[in-house]
């Protein structure tokens, strides 16, 4: 059902299938800015933080580019039933990768105001949820990419181990700060960037959504006959 | 055959994901066509798929089969027209949707070896009942077909000319008040008032199907079919066809058969889609376009066969 290939007019194949890998591409530049981010927080180092700065518009540029694209291809092609769900899927697909790049420089910014390096066991807690951030959204752009429904599914799954991940991190974190609150601000942002980060995992499953929203796992028949599944509703 | 041709993604891991996601990532070749002719028949369905009857239909088509002499050109189609509705047929050619059409108002008579099976009944009675006068049949059946077929006569003369020989009218006055109406509803009247002695060949062909629609519609007709009536016009003719399409229904079941998909979704109410002489599926229109139930719908709409 979801595939974007197949139709007569194969030019209409190509556009397709090069808005697909646009939205992928700015998926992998996502991706990096949010490793970067968090290594950036994690280790206390400036260099990738700038990094992620200066590559801040890129994110933008796909941003604005693709949707125009979408917008032409809406136009000229008058798109219907999953060929119109494939396209609206990938324009709310690059509406959670631009929020997933915010983040990032949300955690890249908090970095160089120099507001205060994570203590050990906070630099912890912040690189494992960024670790399980970083492979839920590179998941997420893997199942989009193949337009895996069950990969997707595997994603919505696993964010609740994120959120849960966040939810003890922030208790942690709140312990520290209770017991020394000299160091307060710095535990503020410590908590900025918890919330980013569990934010991120928030867009990827949002991103497995949309794709499940034209790939449902429960595969209608080809007869047609069985009855379909409507795809979840997409979306928070 | 819907598997996506793609390259797969290397395996999860540790290393540089945008390289990984890039080098994992689309398989640009020009993908091939998918031969969807093989496996046609298999992905038939025994039955057609959604919504086949509706509430007091005004046709209600039971197994209707055509045969011209030993081809079968319509299988066992099952399938109601609502009262105050656009009914829109589509399908690729040769696929039904005329022969259909063409059954409701008996027009596959006129086709030599022509043998139609199965029951329609219009308002309750069997329209191939030998009693059912052929004539007064058609009377209650408007037809608009492809081209413009505008009689070589006056404005006029072409929509008095249905009322004339049906002895619908008593007087002079009553005759031309109809042919008002007529054009009127048609939306003709501000264009043709001035000039309705002039010949309804002069018009232009969108004016032309217009005046035809008036002509169908002095008869007083509870259905009207539509046979293509815009494929021989431009936009802005086709638009305003459709604007009309649109304020007859409020009066008049309409059966119209479009080889535009895009017309069907702008005028219809119920779509059903014909392939290779059955009805696939029907249902309402705003479903069919969006969430098409059958796989061959689903290609036939998105434009990946037909």
């Amino acid at each position: 059902m979801a595939t974007l290939e197949g139709h007569i007019a194969r030019s209409f194949d190509g556009d397709l299938n090069a808005l697909h890998m646009r939205v992928i591409e700015m998926g992998g530049l996502v991706l990096d800015q949010v490793r970067q981010a968090a290594q950036a927080y994690t280790a206390w180092d400036p260099q990738p933080a700038e990094h992620v700065i200066e590559r801040e518009p890129a994110v933008n540029t796909y941003s604005t580019k693709l949707e125009a694209e979408q917008l032409v291809l809406i136009a000229r092609r008058q798109p219907v039933a999953s060929d119109l769900k494939a396209i609206v899927a990938m324009s709310r697909a690059v509406a959670e990768l631009e929020r997933c790049g915010d983040e990032a420089k949300k955690i890249a910014r908090t970095v160089l105001r120099h507001g205060g390096r994570p203590g050990i066991a906070t630099a912890r807690d912040a690189r494992h949820l960024g670790r399980l951030a970083v492979d839920l959204l590179h998941l997420a752009l893997q199942a989009f990419d193949r337009l895996d429904g069950e990969l997707a599914a595997e994603v919505i799954a696993r964010d609740r181990e994120l959120d849960e991940e966040y939810g003890a991190g922030l208790r942690r974190l709140l312990t520290r700060a209770m017991e020394d609150p000299r160091h307060f601000e710095v535990a503020l942002d410590a908590a900025f960037v918890l919330k980013s980060l569990e934010r991120i995992g928030d867009h990827a499953r949002n991103l497995a959504r949309h794709l499940l929203a034209i790939r449902p796992v429960a595969e209608p028949a080809g007869n047609g006959e069985e009855t379909v599944t409507p795809p979840p509703a997409a979306g928070r | 055959m819907h598997e996506p041709r793609r390259a797969e993604a290397t395996a999860a891991g540790g290393s540089n994901g945008r390289n990984r996601l890039a080098e994992g990532g689309l398989n640009l070749k020009p993908s091939g066509r998918r031969h969807v002719a093989d496996s046609l028949e298999s992905s038939m369905p025994a039955r057609s798929v959604g919504e086949a009857s509706v509430a007091d239909p005004v046709f209600s088509c039971k197994d209707v089969s055509v045969f011209y002499g030993a081809k079968q050109a319509l299988k066992s189609v099952t399938l109601d027209v609502a009262r105050r509705q656009v009914l829109a047929a589509i399908g690729p050619s040769g696929c039904g949707k005329s022969t259909f059409l063409r059954c409701l108002n008996r027009m596959n008579d006129t086709v030599a070896g022509a043998r139609v099976t199965g029951t329609i009944t219009l308002d309750g009675n069997d329209i191939y009942d030998r009693q059912h006068d052929v004539a007064q049949l058609r009377a209650r059946i408007g037809m608009v077909f492809q081209k413009p077929n505008p009689f070589p006569k006056s404005i006029y003369d072409n929509v008095a000319y249905g009322p004339r020989i049906h002895k619908l009218t008593r007087s002079r006055a009553d005759l031309d008040e109809l042919v008002v109406t007529s054009l009127t509803r048609a939306g003709l009247w501000d264009e043709v008032k001035d000039r309705l002695s002039a010949p309804a060949l002069g018009l232009s062909g969108g004016q032309q199907q217009r005046l035809c629609i008036a002509r169908t519609l002095a008869v007083q007709p509870e259905v009207i079919l539509m046979d293509e009536p815009c494929s021989a016009l431009d936009p802005i003719a086709t638009a305003r066809i459709e604007d009309l399409i649109e304020e007859l229904r409020a009066s008049y079941a309409i059966v119209i058969v479009t080889h535009s998909m895009q017309q069907a979704a702008r005028v219809s109410q119920r779509t059903a889609y014909f392939y290779m002489g059955k009805l696939i599926e029907v249902g309402d229109t705003h479903r069919v376009f969006t969430n098409p139930q059958h796989r061959l719908t689903e290609d036939y709409i998105t434009g990946r066969f037909g």
